[in-house]
């Protein structure tokens, strides 16, 4: 049977992609650049909320213990804490909810304080996700692209971007569609951490609120799509499970660059789901 | 008879109204110039002065002749300056090739009406080739694209023109009010030769990208045929060409900038700098550049999550 013609799709959107879609059950699968590092911006808190939770599941933290996250402790970001202008207190594990439901970014940096680096690239090492690598909280993020350009957010300039660190899989937090779609499988199959971690993180992977990227690909009821989107300049990313009524679960990552810098393209969004709806359709076949 | 000399002594003389004072600025007798003066009004059958009271007086006639005599005799130095300088009578001009016909026509009229006496030479060329031909001194005066590095050039003051998209009739876009750039999506794109306007080419693409718009494929040409035929779309001025449409585009992202150049600065290139001017702000709707516009960008949070 023919594989879909993903390069075309991504190309009259406007962007390059890489994807990778697994049945979670059955281990088929499908893919284009499957195995190509890429800089996995936001999804990087993925990783980082499973971490936290095998911590949690080893009570070497308490995912109920409250903090005070001060005004000043905010990152750079849009949503959630990074968007509030007061101290806020609340739980840990609140605070991985918003981390993945609206990426902010702020609540990401206080649990990677909390989790650390090396416990996350151990854990990712431990599942034999060796591609898979985290080193730049959200506000590095942020910070090395003020540096690599000298100002702050739009980059829009298309040379300014070219020199961006963040972008440049060697230099920062990094995966490869397989990996993440096989980081999803575990959270699937209660390999990842215990049994009542990993249905917590469905629960909250399931609260994702963006639905322009890979949900937009299964507009139906009885379809339920969970997952965690990434962006930075010319990268947008979703990664995350497709569930069918049938019971069909299927871990799709779609990793795309576009070729224009601007900032609303909302058909770039919208091919991950495409792509993503070509992939599981293709494995359903 | 020397006309020119003699209607110089003319002159001088009515600006004086006295031959005595007259001669003296000459720096010669007062009867040789008398001699002369009646030698023109003979030539020319009617009398300058009269000389019939005390004060020597202008005539009907002599006031009539003064402007004209003074423009023969003005005339006549900028002659003999110009071929003292061994300047050529000939201003060799650089226009863009895709600038309108009635543009470079107003530009002829305009520069003759105020330099008779000189002819313009106009090449079509590019704005690259325009800079080396103002370095080579092949050409004096050009009109220029930016943005532009060429050190050694002078410019006149930068114009700009605000820029649409032309578009096929039939073109499903063509009909309705302002474009975005990113509606052009999927279209192939009409330029100018990379080659002849570097800086053009560079910075409308970057533009196109910022914009979300990367075209499939740059066609480079003068002519509009490919637009005509539907095969691409280009930027210019708004056109009234039958089978061309011309819809504005959102935000004005994309603008012309020109302004003339030269190397050498004489008065002939000065001249025809400011009909230059005038001609592009009257006849092709450049206007003096004013601030560049900020650009906005949407903050959706989606954006960044």
């Amino acid at each position: 049977m023919n594989e879909p013609d993903f390069g075309a799709v991504f190309r009259a959107a406007g962007v390059t992609g890489w994807l990778h879609a697994t049945d979670i059950d059955t281990g088929r699968h499908v893919g284009h650049g499957s195995d190509v590092p890429v800089p996995t911006a936001s999804v990087f808190k993925v990783p980082l909320l499973v971490a936290f939770c095998r911590q949690a599941d080893a009570g070497l933290l308490d995912p109920a213990a409250r903090v005070t996250v001060r005004a000043d402790e905010r990152a750079f970001g849009p949503t959630g804490l990074s968007a509030m202008l007061d101290d806020v207190t609340m739980s840990l594990r609140d605070l991985a909810y918003l981390m993945i439901a609206v990426s902010d970014n702020t609540a990401a940096d206080v649990l990677s304080a909390r989790v650390g680096f090396e416990a996350v690239n151990a854990m990712l090492e431990g599942f034999g996700l060796t591609g898979t690598f985290v080193q730049q909280k959200s506000a590095d993020l942020y910070a090395s692209m003020a540096e690599d350009t000298g100002h702050g957010w739009p980059y829009l300039d298309p040379e300014e971007i070219d020199r961006l660190s963040v972008l440049d899989p060697p230099r920062t937090n990094r995966s490869t569609p397989g990996e993440t779609a096989e980081l999803f499988g575990l959270i699937w199959r209660d390999e990842a951490a215990s049994p009542a971690s990993c249905a917590w993180m469905r629960s909250v992977l399931n609260k994702q609120v963006w639905p322009h990227r890979l949900a937009s690909g299964f507009p139906y009821d009885d379809v339920d799509v969970s997952g965690k989107t990434g962006s930075l300049p010319t990268l947008r990313a979703e990664a995350g499970v497709v569930e069918y009524p049938d019971g069909g679960r299927y871990a799709v990552a779609v990793f795309t660059r576009s070729f224009s810098p601007a900032v609303n393209q909302p058909r770039a969004d919208a091919v991950i789901g495409t792509a993503a709806r070509m992939a599981v359709d293709h494995l359903r076949r | 008879m020397d006309l020119v000399r003699h209607l110089r002594y003319f002159i001088v003389v009515a600006e004086e109204l006295h031959f005595g004072n007259a001669a003296i600025r000459l720096g010669m007798a007062q009867p040789p110039l008398s001699q002369r003066i009646k030698r023109l009004e003979e030539e020319l059958g009617v009398r300058l002065f009269d000389r019939s009271a005390r004060q020597v007086r202008l005539t009907e006639s002599g006031r009539l002749l003064l402007g004209e005599a003074r423009e023969i005799v003005s005339r006549a130095d900028r002659l003999r300056e110009l071929a003292r300088h061994g300047q050529g009578t000939v201003l060799r001009v650089g226009v863009p090739p895709d600038l309108a016909p009635a543009v470079i026509a107003g530009l002829v009229a305009g520069f003759r009406e105020s330099h008779p006496e000189v002819r313009l030479a106009p090449a079509e060329i590019w704005t690259a080739e325009q800079v080396a031909a103002l370095a080579e001194g092949a050409i004096d005066v050009g009109i220029v694209r930016h943005p532009l590095a060429a050190p050694g050039l002078l410019f006149g003051p930068p114009l700009i023109q605000s820029q649409g998209v032309l578009l096929a009739e039939d073109d499903s876009l063509a009909r309705g009010g302002e474009l975005h750039l990113a509606d052009l999506g999927g279209r192939e794109l009409l330029m100018p030769p990379r080659e002849g306007e570097p800086g053009v080419h560079a910075e409308v693409l970057a533009e196109c990208r910022r914009h979300g718009y990367v075209p499939p494929q740059v066609h480079e040409g003068a002519g509009l045929g490919l637009v005509l035929a539907g095969a691409a779309v280009a930027f210019g001025p708004r056109t009234d060409l039958p089978g061309l449409a011309w819809r504005p585009l959102l935000g004005s992202p994309i603008a012309g900038r020109v302004s003339t150049a030269w190397r050498v600065e004489t008065e002939a290139v000065a001249a025809f700098s400011a009909v230059a001017v005038r001609t592009l702000k009257e006849r092709a709707g450049m206007a003096d550049e004013g601030a560049v516009p900020v650009r906005r960008v949407s903050r959706r949070p989606g954006v960044l999550a």
